[in-house]
């Protein structure tokens, strides 16, 4: 007979997997978009790209898994009910953004979830306000104008050597190119993002009591189950995001989309190599501005860029409020599994009316055309 | 909270990153003015020229693939 930790437990497990899910459809964005618009990769075969390499990258190492909400929130404070919460708030904001198409960062937003609840459940001293300075605020303004300077600096000095080449030959090359710079993007958010669901797999195990608390190792299911969802999230494609990093924030030439994409995989490994935490999502987006701003400081819709802006400032505090809130409404249905189970229910609820209503619009939109 | 800020390592991520970029962008376009230049001397017969620009192509398509093989041995090594 199973108790309510166990219960707990098992949508603790099921909850972090739709998170990996929601991360690979939000993120698929950051690899794949600018591919899609210069036409280098029919969409289909990007995001199956795409799928394959967030799958294998998935399988390639284990250390970040290690760390997750280490030196942000206390290790003590961590309980199934704290990391339930934190992931609510983390798919909350994810569909959130997705839905207003905006590229925001996942991981932030599981930060920002687990502080929020642990905040509610034990108070300001469990929160490590260096740490999240060093890990969160300090990495989220640098890495995109980084990205943005080296972009624009890789984007002028394209044009400035092969200026005098026939377009056709430089088009088609450069279209060649992002394939290999698509593909390094995906595997690297494979690498680092399914992991993140695989350390908080691991946690909530470690916290009910399954696995040994003085080491830390992933369970070969955890890997092949978070390596499948973030997959199959990639596979789904978050065609809104897409758009918008594709299109709608420059229209870019094969040149520009294999500068921005080269620029930010160089600033994101660069960041891995020197154990630097950087958002994918934040270097991709200030690449893409920077290789549309290099050309042309008119050719970046500026609006745009400023409401992406702001989905990043607000991303940590909303998680948080989101993770928050779901840790005290479960609080108010005892210890048990009770308030979990409303929880897990309701969000399913919400996101099944959500997908509903995104699949019928596609469908009069499909009608119309 | 400015102790929490590794300023060193914040300026080697700078120059790394320019650097690593600026070679990933200078290999391959390289590769293209390699590949189209000898295209252009093979039809003008000017065989030497088209020989010396496709040596160009493939040391820079050497280098290219040496930044990607390393990108994928930092990525693995994480």
């Amino acid at each position: 007979m199973p108790t309510g930790s166990d219960v707990i437990l098992v949508i603790v497990v099921v909850t972090a997997l739709a998170f990996d899910f929601t991360n690979g459809f939000h993120d698929t964005a950051n690899a794949i978009a600018t591919s899609v618009s210069t036409r280098a990769m029919s969409p289909r075969f990007a995001v199956g790209l795409s799928a394959v390499l967030n799958f294998a990258g998935a399988f390639i190492s284990l250390k970040v898994a290690a760390t997750i909400g280490s030196g942000i929130v206390d290790a003590g404070a961590i309980t199934t009910t704290v990391v339930f919460a934190g992931l609510v708030g983390a798919i909350t904001w994810n569909i959130a953004t997705w839905w207003a198409g905006l590229p925001s960062s996942s991981s932030h937003a599981l930060i920002g979830g687990l502080i929020g609840a642990a905040l509610v459940a034990d108070g300001p001293d469990v929160i490590d306000v260096d740490g999240i300075v060093e890990k969160v605020l300090v990495p989220a303004a640098v890495a995109p104008v980084l990205a943005f300077a080296v972009a624009a600096l890789a984007i002028l000095i394209i044009y400035r050597m092969v200026g005098a080449l026939r377009p056709g030959s430089v088009t088609r090359g450069y279209r060649l190119g992002q394939i290999v710079t698509g593909s390094m993007f995906s595997l690297a958010h494979g690498t680092n993002d399914a992991q993140k669901t695989m350390g908080i797999i691991t946690l909530a195990l470690i916290a009910h009591g399954n696995l040994p608390s003085d080491s830390f190792d992933v369970p070969f299911w955890v890997i092949a189950s978070s390596a499948a969802a973030i997959a199959l999230g990639t596979y789904t494609g978050g065609w809104r995001i897409i758009r918008t990093m594709g299109s709608r924030i420059i229209k870019m030439d094969p040149a520009q989309g294999f500068s921005a994409q080269a620029s930010g995989a160089a600033v994101v490994l660069t960041a891995s190599h020197l154990g630097f935490p950087l958002s994918t999502t934040h270097v991709i987006t200030g690449g893409v501005m920077g290789a549309g701003a290099a050309k042309r400081l008119s050719a970046v819709r500026w609006g745009l860029a400023g409401n992406i802006a702001v989905a990043w400032v607000l991303t940590l505090p909303a998680a948080a409020v989101i993770g928050g809130l779901v840790y005290a409404i479960s609080a108010l249905f005892g210890s048990g599994a009770l308030g979990p189970v409303i929880e897990a229910a309701a969000l399913v609820a919400v996101i099944a009316v959500i997908f509903a209503r995104r699949l019928s619009q596609q469908r009069v939109v499909a009608a119309q055309g | 909270m400015i102790a929490a800020i590794d300023v060193g390592k914040l300026f080697e991520l700078v120059w790394a990153a320019a650097l690593a970029s600026i070679a990933v962008a200078v290999s391959f376009s390289l590769v293209m003015i390699g590949a189209a230049r000898a295209e252009d001397c093979r039809r003008n017969r000017r065989a030497g020229s088209a020989t010396l620009y496709a040596a160009l192509s493939i040391v820079a398509g050497v280098v290219f693939i040496g930044i990607a093989v390393f990108a994928i041995s930092v990525i693995t090594s994480k």
